[in-house]
């Protein structure tokens, strides 16, 4: 970096009156933290920190990372936190030099661009008419009258609005636009501290959050991310149900978790999450994050007596149910989502006095008993009517998953919804709405009318002096 | 006959108005920047044509996206900004010299999405992180952006060849004026600026609703910032320290570099954004 050898002391400061009366070192200190040389090295150190810690990786295995290289060394890169370099002292430094650097220099400028802001176009500033080019001057012949109406309706014509005040130096004529622009710069710096503070606001009284529910279960507490801390929520949140869908290709389609959120034992909140569409409660904010399987699947079981169907039992492993009208327990040995090619089955214990019976339950038992005639006789196991006189029937079996959330509050994004806003609106201000001047002195030189023209620009001064040329060049043209 | 025989087509133009804008720039006839001209213009043309078929094509096969949502697409529409940005430019300008370093950048993008055997230029569905209103603005923002920075990268080249020959060869003469090449670097490098703060904030929006964090300090994120850091200090010498000139240029090739990477490079890094693995 070529610049980083000059000294930061020599900017151009605009000092004001009320700088005047500090001390000198006060005066330095001031013209240090106010100079845009501080400004660019400071943003050259904070673009090399980034660098840097976009190569290094960030949290990495701490016990791994000594055996790669030494544990000494590991030691010294963990204590200027060169693995967090985002949260590192070094970083937290540069980005306070920045701030102080942005207010000094803002406060420091505002006075005098507030000057220039309520400075009139009228009378102009010295030098206007000085050294001017000669595509910017016209020699006409004509009347004054006539030829003024030229130069005003031309003025209107490429500048809008204009004034006109007459002078013992002849007619001037001038118009300026965007005016507001100045400010353009300090709503650009503002937004970039508010951005700060909405980033403080956020780390210091927000937090993120992990947690995993099971269909059909609720939490109250949620894991800090990055650490072991467990924060109690003053409500829970319940799985009802979450639904994972594929395209044909194997690329997952849509991930949804439908919640329910309840206190005191009141839903008080329903609410679908999806990827990209949050959930917001209580001001949390919920995110679908992750999902996995779980190894216990959920299936649905009928039995019936005589053609008597039974009303619909839902089951997981290890669960145990009661058939009253024979006054026998059931055990749920195990519940597959696909067992022998054959599809889902569940395997049932029943313990009646005297006799234990286990057998399976296949979702698709009719069409597996259709091909394989003899099959009861065969296999017993797997005649649903085993227990006489009770057939089972298996409903349906469905996944069990878990969802994985992620729980945010951020009380600075407010702010830094804000200052995105101003940001866009400033840099917009700064470049597309520029402080444009233009003066024409219209005066008599012998015989002839001179037409001067003079701009001047807070930006593209070299389009705006083109601009001008045009209007001179289109006075020029109409006046003879 | 297809979108990617269009885009092929394409290709072939840029190429064509690449070495024709090379002719102009050494050879006297005018004949040489219309004929690259007109090369670049009915690429983009077509260039236009075949996005919008893409496009349609994507709702024929009951996808229904707008082709902006991998690397291949990403590559296209960074050529066509560029062709945009600049043959606007073109216009606004009149002078055709900067093709000569910023149509090759288009050709070799499309050419690479085209050629790269790891670029896939099927339509694929949209994965659930991708399902945002976001992805579009997201996306246009920041390549427009890019297109500006290359504008600018062509211009700042263009500057340096005509200062830093020693020997003057004649077609020098013909190159545009030192100032007018210096507002070109100047104002594309900041029209560039508001766009990728814009693509900026829009990713932020984006990945608010997304992930649950505004700013996460993935790769990809921190080197867009390094990039608009870039394109911030040079825009500020340029202002307030009166920098011109060579050193504008310096941070037009710069900022150039680093948005390439911020592209490109920041996907062999690990990261949310690592779309060019898969």
């Amino acid at each position: 970096m070529f610049f980083l050898t000059t000294t930061i002391f020599d900017d151009k400061f605009q000092q004001t009156q009320g700088e005047n009366r500090l001390p000198k070192q006060a005066k330095l200190l001031l013209s240090f933290f106010s100079s845009v040389k501080l400004t660019i090295v400071l943003l050259v150190l904070i673009v090399l920190v980034f660098i840097l810690a976009t190569f290094l990786p960030q949290h990495p295995d701490v016990q791994e990372l000594g055996r790669k290289i030494s544990p000494a060394g590991a030691e010294i890169f963990l204590s200027l936190r060169l693995f967090d370099l985002y949260h590192s002292p070094l970083f937290y430094i540069l980005m306070s030099l920045l701030s102080l650097n942005l207010i000094t220099c803002s406060v420091s400028r505002f006075p005098a661009s507030l000057k220039q802001f309520r400075t009139s176009c009228f009378p102009e500033p010295p030098g206007t008419f000085d050294n001017i080019a000669s595509d910017h001057i016209a020699l006409l012949d004509g009347e004054k009258y006539a030829v003024g109406k030229i130069v005003e309706s031309s003025i209107r014509n490429k500048c809008g609005t204009f004034k006109k005040t007459e002078t013992e130096r002849g007619t001037i004529f001038y118009s300026e636009r965007g005016r507001f622009s100045l400010f353009g710069v300090y709503v650009v710096h503002l937004s970039i501290l508010l951005m700060i503070a909405g980033a403080i606001a956020g780390s210091l009284f927000g937090f993120e959050a992990d947690v995993n529910i099971k269909e059909g279960e609720s939490v109250d507490s949620v894991i800090i991310a990055g650490s072991k801390d467990i924060r109690r929520l003053d409500f829970s949140v319940r799985c009802d149900k979450f639904t994972v869908e594929f395209y044909e290709n194997g690329a997952p389609k849509t991930y949804r978790s439908d919640l329910s959120f309840i206190r005191n034992n009141h839903v008080e909140h329903k609410g679908a999450l999806l990827v990209n569409h949050p959930l917001t409660f209580a001001d949390l904010r919920f995110y679908q994050t992750s999902y996995g399987e779980l190894p216990d699947i959920k299936a649905s079981l009928t039995y019936s007596i005589a053609g008597r169907k039974s009303a619909e039992i839902f089951i997981r492993e290890g669960d145990q149910f009661f058939i009253p009208e024979q006054k026998v327990g059931v055990e749920v040995l195990r519940v597959e989502e696909n067992i022998m090619q054959l599809g889902p089955a569940v395997k049932l214990k029943v313990s009646a006095p005297g006799k234990d019976l286990q057998f399976w339950i296949f979702r698709h038992i009719k069409e597996i008993a259709a091909a394989n005639p003899g099959l009861f006789s065969k296999v017993p196991v797997f005649n649903p009517g085993l227990f006489k006189p009770v057939v089972f029937s298996l409903e349906h079996t469905e996944q069990q998953y878990f969802t994985g959330l992620h729980i945010v509050k951020d009380p600075g994004v407010p702010f830094v919804a804000v200052s995105g806003a101003l940001m866009v609106a400033g840099l917009l201000i700064v470049f597309f709405m520029p402080h444009r001047r233009i003066w024409i002195r219209m005066e008599h030189s012998g015989t002839k009318l001179v037409i001067t023209a003079s701009g001047r620009s807070s930006r593209n001064q070299a389009g705006w002096e083109r601009l001008i040329t045009e209007l001179v060049q289109f006075i020029r043209e109409k006046a003879t | 006959m297809s979108h990617e025989m269009i885009f092929s087509w394409v290709t072939f133009l840029y190429f064509a108005a690449s070495v024709l804008y090379l002719f102009r720039l050494v050879l006297p006839r005018e004949f040489w920047g219309r004929a690259a001209s007109f090369c670049s213009r009915t690429g983009l043309v077509f260039h236009t044509a075949a996005i919008i078929w893409r496009w349609k094509e994507s709702y024929d096969l009951g996808i229904g996206r707008i082709p902006l949502t991998n690397l291949y697409e990403s590559l296209i529409f960074f050529s066509w900004a560029i062709v945009l940005i600049y043959l606007i430019t073109e216009l606004r300008i009149k002078n055709k010299s900067a093709g000569v370093f910023v149509v090759p950048v288009a050709f070799l993008a499309i050419a690479y999405a085209s050629i790269s055997s790891g670029i896939t230029s099927k339509i694929e569905p949209l994965i659930p992180a991708l399902q945002s209103n976001w992805l579009a603005t997201h996306v246009i923002t920041c390549f427009m952006g890019y297109a500006a920075f290359t504008v600018a990268f062509g211009s700042g080249i263009l500057y340096l060849l005509k200062n830093a020959l020693s020997v003057k060869p004649v077609f020098t003469d013909r190159l545009p004026d030192p100032v007018l090449l210096d507002a070109l670097i100047y104002r594309s490098a900041a029209l560039g600026f508001i766009f990728l703060t814009v693509g900026i904030m829009t990713g932020s929006i984006w990945a608010h609703y997304a992930w649950g964090s505004y700013w996460s300090w993935d790769p990809k994120e921190t080197w867009s910032l390094i990039t608009w850091l870039i394109y911030a200090i040079m825009l500020h010498s340029q202002y307030v320290r009166g920098w011109r000139g060579r050193k504008m240029a310096l941070f037009a090739l710069i900022g150039f570099a680093s948005m390439l990477f911020t592209y490109l490079g920041v996907n062999y890094l690990p990261g949310l954004h690592s779309y060019l693995k898969s």
